[in-house]
């Protein structure tokens, strides 16, 4: 009921009150009169509200003392005490109005508080079942339109490359965007555009905090040129995006969840493939090496060129075998992540390590191994970095000529362990230096060197693994020099001995 | 001494071959087990003084067997396993095997495994208080270690890793073995603390540690004490 109305029924409930009184004049008691007119204030302010029973005790005073105070139909008062009767009964109403208007307005604002208390609850149960970021947009956008007459959009961020070009969702065109969003992303503050004059468009951005992150921005600009309706929904709007972004976060664990799921799914089943095809590959060439090898043994001997062709048989099944073991090495660091198992470690033990696989290959070549006492503990996988080591001691060997020096040394340079390996030998082709760590590329092409150029490769994709650098280089007085370069870190403490 | 008894529990029979005769070669008692089922019954039966296993067995996980032949049998154990098997072996070792062969082998490192393995069975490897290799004499009565004839000083740590190491010679050591009997249940994840000792020890016993001849690092497993380098 509009307010104009609420005053002109109370004039006429007033009005009606006085008239039916009227003939019980000389009846009633005086005071009896005035209870009634008390009463009737009271039920209007019930009613309408505070203004109109505040008008109603002024005009009933006024009624009281002109129609049923002696003198009759006159403001004029004959008893003085009368007076004391119109303050009392001026207070009393002006107070009852305060106070039931009060109560009343209490009641209302419990009401609206609980139709919104619902409505969040609605829009909460509604995003929970939300499916896709593009249903949480659309969900807030009915939600918005029907509840504030609002218009909303919702810009949506990616873990790394920060707040999409659009909305997630289209939106009736005007007053949105993106620019502002993107304004209110990068400070996570909310960000209130005032209407420009005239055009009566007004919007707000509020950025979605969840407890790691800025995950999104929501726009709203009213749909109707009504400025009040932004101000009106404020506090709804901040619990809203509390919801917002729940539902968007929860979306975004979701998704990362499935995606560890595929990935695992997918590297069980590589890995699977991959050890089945070792074993079945590896069986039949364990047979052949051990069966080779007893042949070259057997009492009495064979001819000298039969032994010569079993142990021909025998090298070669075992180069294979390393082939094999390369290829399958390559496969499993080439396929997704490398899992690395780092521990804290000397040097010394992998390198110690490597240089024993590879004694009977280095056999022929004077090795000079040079480690300060000192190193610092690196923090590596020591099954693949033997690896490495062993990689390019073999390549050392392979390529440079019988007799000559190999060197292997660590130092510690910067904030990296660099370990190098150096032969006596042609070294890299020049045209080859950039592409030598490049799967199947090799020194000489075609020529009789065994192997297929994955040993550099699969180094290369070790050191990566463990955030290091691989380089080769031509000395200048020739021969080969790899280096590798390893982040040193803070290795863990050890308690000394108190002995 | 009368020939020693091996059985030999692999599904692959020119596997099977070839060890055989290697080892008859030797003088070796062979039996021969497809299974592991038929392994655990052949052992039962034949008390054999080594078994060699493969990892990669049909019927049931190798880690399994040695689990069950350990509970009443102290055999020495030679595990069979693919080179990029770390984890088998390691449990395979931590379960109680004693060493390990990477396929493809040779006959030559076969036949050394085997003799080591089962030289450690033989009585005459037990009870000794004395200990020589390369250079170095350690005296376990006397708690005594001297290096080309001076008195080298081992903390109680240091000491206590070499008494340990001696003790299982030729056997390979896993790193959580080793932390547990050095440092107690409590450190078997801080395997920097034994590299760090391992290391102190070879600085003051082995002639390269860089190279060394004795105390063997097996990569990502754990260590290996030997008295004669092979």
């Amino acid at each position: 009921m509009i307010a104009s109305a609420r005053y002109s029924l109370t004039l006429l409930v007033c009005a009606a009150t006085a008239a039916l009184l009227l003939p019980l004049r000389d009846t009633f008691d005086l005071a009896n009169i005035v209870m009634v007119f008390l009463l009737v204030v009271f039920l209007i302010a019930v009613r309408f509200g505070r203004g109109p029973a505040v008008l109603a005790s002024f005009v009933e005073v006024g009624l009281f003392d002109f129609f049923f105070v002696p003198p009759h139909l006159t403001f004029a008062v004959a008893d003085a005490q009368y007076l004391v009767t119109f303050a009392v009964m001026l207070a009393v109403g002006l107070v009852s109005a305060h106070l039931v208007a009060g109560i009343r307005e209490q009641a209302e604002r419990a009401t609206r508080g609980e139709a919104e208390t619902h409505a969040l609850y609605d829009m909460a149960r509604q995003l929970t079942g939300a499916l896709t970021i593009e249903q949480v947009a659309e969900i807030t956008q009915r939600f918005m339109a029907d509840k504030y007459r609002l218009d909303s959009a919702l810009f949506f961020a990616d873990g790394e490359s920060g707040l999409q070009d659009g909305p997630v969702i289209g939106h009736t065109p005007g007053a949105i965007e993106t620019g502002f969003a993107r304004t209110a992303f990068e400070r996570g503050e909310v960000l209130e555009i005032d209407a420009l004059a005239g055009s009566g468009i007004a919007a707000a951005y509020l950025p979605l905090h969840t407890s790691l992150r800025v995950c999104g921005v929501l726009a709203v600009s009213p749909l109707d040129p009504d400025e009040d309706a932004l101000r009106a929904a404020r506090p709804l709007l901040t619990a809203m995006t509390s919801l917002i972004a729940i539902a968007v976060e929860r979306l975004h664990y979701a998704t990362v969840a499935q995606e560890a799921e595929v990935q695992m799914a997918s590297e069980r089943l590589r890995n699977s493939i991959l050890s089945a095809l070792s074993h079945d590959l590896r069986t039949p060439l364990t047979s052949l090496v051990g069966l080779a090898d007893s042949l070259t043994l057997t009492q009495p001997p064979l001819p000298e060129a039969a032994r010569e062709t079993a142990a021909a048989l025998r090298d070669q099944a075992r180069a294979m075998s390393r082939l094999l073991g390369n290829l399958l090495d390559m496969a499993r660091l080439q396929a997704g992540r490398v899992h690395l198992r780092r521990e804290w470690q000397p040097i010394e033990e992998v390198v110690g390590a490597a240089v024993r696989l590879l004694e009977p290959a280095l056999a022929h070549h004077r090795l000079h191994i040079s480690l300060p006492a000192d190193l610092p503990l690196v923090n590596i996988d020591a099954v693949l970095m033997e690896r490495v080591l062993g990689n390019l001691l073999e390549n050392a060997a392979k390529y440079a000529p019988a007799g000559s020096a190999i060197a292997l040394a660590a130092r510690v340079d910067g904030n990296a362990l660099e370990i190098s390996v150096r032969d006596e030998g042609p070294g890299f082709p020049g045209d080859k230096l950039d592409t030598a760590f490049e799967r199947f590329s090799r020194g000489t092409t075609e020529s009789n060197t065994p192997g297929v150029g994955l040993g550099l490769a699969i180094c290369k994709a070790i050191v990566d693994a463990h955030g290091g650098r691989i380089a080769a280089a031509n000395e200048a007085h020739g021969g080969a020099c790899v280096t590798v370069r390893l982040p040193l870190g803070t290795p863990p403490n050890i308690e000394e001995e108190t002995s | 001494m009368s020939a020693p008894q091996i059985l030999i529990v692999e599904d692959e029979p020119q596997i099977r071959r070839f060890v055989r005769q290697a080892l008859e070669g030797e003088g070796c008692a062979v039996r021969e087990a497809e299974t592991a089922g038929a392994g655990l019954t052949e052992a039962g039966t034949r008390q054999p003084e080594l078994v060699i296993l493969d990892l990669g067995l049909p019927d049931r996980d190798g880690t399994d067997f040695i689990a069950d032949l350990r509970t009443w049998s102290a055999v020495p154990i030679l595990i069979l396993s693919a080179r990029d098997g770390e984890d088998d072996k390691i449990r395979a070792l931590d379960a109680g095997a004693d060493d390990y062969l990477i396929k493809p082998f040779g006959i030559g490192e076969l036949l050394a495994r085997v003799r080591a393995l089962l030289r450690r069975r033989s009585p005459a490897a037990e009870g000794t208080a004395q200990l020589a290799f390369g250079d170095v004499e350690v005296d376990f009565s006397r708690r005594l270690v001297h290096r080309a004839g001076a008195e080298v000083h081992l903390t109680p740590i240091e000491y206590r890793l070499l008494s340990v190491l001696a003790a299982n010679v030729g056997k390979v050591m896993t790193h959580r073995q080793l932390l547990r009997e050095i440092w107690g249940p409590g450190y078997a994840e801080n395997s920097h603390y034994l590299r760090v000792y391992v290391g102190h020890l070879r600085q003051k016993l082995e002639h390269d540690p860089a190279r060394p001849r004795h105390i063997l690092t097996e990569i990502g497993i754990g260590y290996r004490f030997q008295t004669h380098p092979t």
